[in-house]
């Protein structure tokens, strides 16, 4: 299988899996700003682990903390499931 | 030595704070900073300290992260105390990087030092001073241990001193390096890489886009990706060699996740918890004391009358005592207790992280209304007490969404109003004044949802915003810095109840004891305040159904502050009746048109029209704009007229009815 087919964004990844980000789309560019912040940089591995009871945002772990993000969101950040 | 205390959010930066200052606190307004800010002071004002807000890093986004980057940048700031949670020290050093940047000494405080080992973790504290090159000290802000350590030290000045530090690839640090030599203010390095992220805030002197673009090129990312990127790179690679992690610590926040978050049972539970809340602080707590308190109000005000008529006191002086002073005064005091439990209850639920798990799940629904899940802090807060609740807000990192919940926050009712529900259901509503109150409270719910719609749709078509947030660990509320918190804003309620309602009291009950030939002792109908109601006592009659002055006067005193409405209708009530026969307020004949359907829609619209001065004024400050404040009130009146009196309408015809 090459890298190709394997990227895919961060919303579509599921519960319970990990995943590495590749970067970030966002065009805008205070979330994109705050991601970066927050840890979301190329590399990073992150673990898919809670969904909000409503279904939105999800609670991702990343760098020993938890993050919530929104789906909208997590859309922005593309990725490699692992 | 002036010091500024940084770090992240629930690094236990507060906590820090109230141990190195104990009381010797004040809030402290500086002219480049237009927000308050807490001010103490270390060893007998030897030094000042000044607590930041918690954030995550040194960009312009929120308003929170500006706040703390102009302080630093403006001010002269002789010392940073860094504060750090070493379980999750890649974020935490995160800012400390950006720190370090500045022109400015440092010290490191590594917190929770005393749970290391139960958490799993251990740290080679020298090797990671050695790194930074900055001293670091272990400290446990609530055990207070290695507080003294950290004193001695800035005491003694006896820590590392600021050196830059070169923390990127080579190629990046020779870019800097050239911009900083075109650089003839203070703090180059810092403006140097905002120069080249291209910084919102900072002034573009010189066109950095012919340095940039060769480096984006070779690195395949923008800018401000290759900086974040370059620090956490740093940070894994100094992270490796001092830190280890035996292993995961204690699973407790896991766990009570699965319940507390659970798909189906974490509504459910969140309703539970502010029903329990209002129900605790309201119904149990209320119905106890409050008939008590109120009844030993009464009787020591009989007392002090006849005291001061055996005295041989004139009626007026014994009556501005007992019927002015005591009466007006004591409604107010009544509901401390009450008071007491809502604020012990909400600071518990906000030290917990339950309040930052109701953010997470609610922000779905919040979204819908346009609004993030973030507002619902400041709703929370704001049921404590509107100002601090208003202020909560600058955590929204939307203008649109922030200034939506500015407006709407003074919706909840705030402890303040907690009297004047208190008072009418539980007149009013004696079996069910529980349940009437959490009606009052869902209500509020509904109509700030409501409300931020039709903002959102009409007034504020800004961009969706986003929900990026931090789900902090579990932990048990420090009792300490709860009871503090509980203490002081019980306190600034008996202040208020000693001041400005001692004062309103007075003023009220000379308008009500005296005609406008000033003769005392006319009847309360006939007296100043009755005439200058009586205006007013139209635009009431919607939602009340009878022309009462007394109301409508008490009602617009809410703007003093909102329990100057129970304190105004007592002064009157006293006034009109006999108080010597021990009187509840309601009791009085001047109140005798009540009905439950106009004592709910009087609750309605105290709780919705606009809140007292100083949570206008608040209101104020954090919209930065006169025409803001002002459309705010009036759409907090006007949508409060209407609800009242359509509720007094269909109230009074279903009742008509059945």
């Amino acid at each position: 299988m090459n890298e190709k087919t394997m990227l895919t964004t961060l919303d579509k990844v599921k519960l319970n899996q990990s995943a590495k980000v590749v970067r970030l789309l966002s065009t805008k560019n205070e979330i994109k700003r705050r991601l970066l912040d927050m840890g979301l940089t190329p590399g990073v591995v992150v673990h898919i682990k809670k969904i909000a009871p409503l279904g939105d945002p999800i609670d991702i772990s990343i760098r020993d903390y938890d993050l919530c993000i929104r789906k909208d969101d997590l859309k922005q950040i593309e990725v490699i499931v692992l | 030595m002036r010091i500024a205390l940084i770090g992240n959010q629930n690094s236990g930066k507060t906590t820090l704070f109230n141990a190195l200052t104990g009381s010797n606190q004040k809030i402290g307004n500086w002219p480049g900073v237009t927000i308050e800010q807490k001010v103490g002071y270390i060893e007998k004002d030897k030094h000042e300290i000044i607590d930041l807000p918690g954030i995550y890093s040194l960009s312009p986004y929120t308003i929170e992260e500006s706040i703390s980057r102009a302080f630093l940048l403006q001010e002269k700031i002789d010392l940073i105390v860094n504060i750090i949670d070493a379980t999750q020290l890649e974020r935490s050093l995160y800012l400390t990087t950006q720190l370090l940047e500045l022109n400015i000494d440092m010290i490191i405080c590594l917190n929770m030092a005393d749970t290391f080992a139960k958490k799993g973790i251990s740290i080679h504290k020298e090797l990671l001073e050695q790194k930074l090159n900055t001293s670091i000290i272990e400290i446990s802000a609530l055990k207070k241990t290695g507080i003294q350590k950290l004193i001695q030290c800035i005491d003694s000045q006896n820590y590392l001193k600021h050196k830059p530090l070169k923390i990127f690839n080579p190629n990046i640090e020779k870019t800097i390096q050239y911009l900083e030599e075109k650089i003839s203010e203070p703090n180059k390095r810092f403006l140097s890489i905002k120069l080249l992220e291209s910084d919102p805030i900072i002034e573009h002197a010189v066109d950095v886009t012919s340095l940039t673009k060769p480096l984006e090129k070779v690195y395949g990312y923008d800018f401000e990706t290759i900086i974040a990127s370059g620090r956490y790179a740093f940070i894994e690679k100094i992270k490796k060699e001092t830190f280890v992690r035996i292993h995961h610590g204690d699973k407790l926040t896991e766990s009570l996740d699965k319940v507390f978050l659970n798909k189906f049972l974490a509504i459910p539970i969140f309703g539970l918890v502010m029903f329990l809340i209002y129900y605790l602080s309201v119904g149990v707590v209320g119905s106890l004391t409050v008939d008590f308190v109120d009844g030993s109000v009464s009787q020591f005000s009989a007392f002090m009358f006849d005291l001061l008529k055996d005295l041989g006191a004139h009626d007026f002086s014994a009556s501005l005592v007992s019927d002015g002073m005591i009466a007006g005064v004591g409604a107010v005091l009544n509901f401390v207790p009450q008071l007491i439990i809502l604020f012990l209850l909400i600071s518990a639920l906000e030290g917990s992280g339950y309040m930052t798990r109701i953010a997470f799940f609610l922000d779905r629904l919040f979204k819908k209304f346009g609004l993030s899940g973030k507002a619902l802090i400041p709703f929370i807060i704001g049921s404590g007490c509107s100002v601090p609740g208003i202020m909560a807000t600058r955590t929204i990192e939307s203008q649109d969404e922030r200034r939506i919940s500015i407006m709407l926050t003074p919706f909840i009712p705030c402890s303040a109003k907690l009297p004047i529900i208190a008072l009418f259901a539980g007149f009013f509503f004696p079996n069910n004044s529980g349940f009437v109150s959490f009606s009052l409270y869902m209500m509020s719910i509904v109509v700030i949802l409501v409300s931020a719609l039709i903002m959102k749709t009409f007034f504020f078509k800004g961009q969706p915003s986003s929900y990026i947030t931090e789900l902090p660990n579990y932990r048990i509320p420090n009792f300490r810095y709860v009871f503090r918190d509980v203490y002081e804003r019980v306190k600034e309620f008996i202040d208020r109840a000693g001041t400005i309602i001692l004062l309103s009291s007075v003023l009220i009950w000379f308008l009500s004891a005296y005609s406008f030939r000033l003769e005392y002792g006319v009847d309360v109908n006939e007296s100043m305040l009755s005439y200058l109601g009586r205006g007013f006592a139209y635009v009431f009659y919607p939602m009340l159904g009878d022309l009462s002055w007394a109301a409508s006067v008490s009602a617009i005193q809410g703007l003093v502050a909102k329990e100057q409405v129970v304190s105004s209708l007592a002064v009157i009530g006293g006034l009109s009746a006999d108080i010597t026969q021990g009187n509840i307020i309601l009791n009085a004949p001047i109140y005798q048109f009540f009905t439950p359907a106009s004592a709910y829609a009087f609750m309605v619209f105290n709780l919705f029209s606009a809140p007292c001065f100083a949570a206008i004024g608040a209101m104020h400050k954090e919209l930065g704009s006169r025409r803001k404040t002002w459309f705010a009130i009036l759409f907090q009146t006007g949508l409060a007229y209407l609800l009242a009196t359509l509720i007094f309408q269909l109230g009074t015809f279903i009742g008509g009815i059945s």
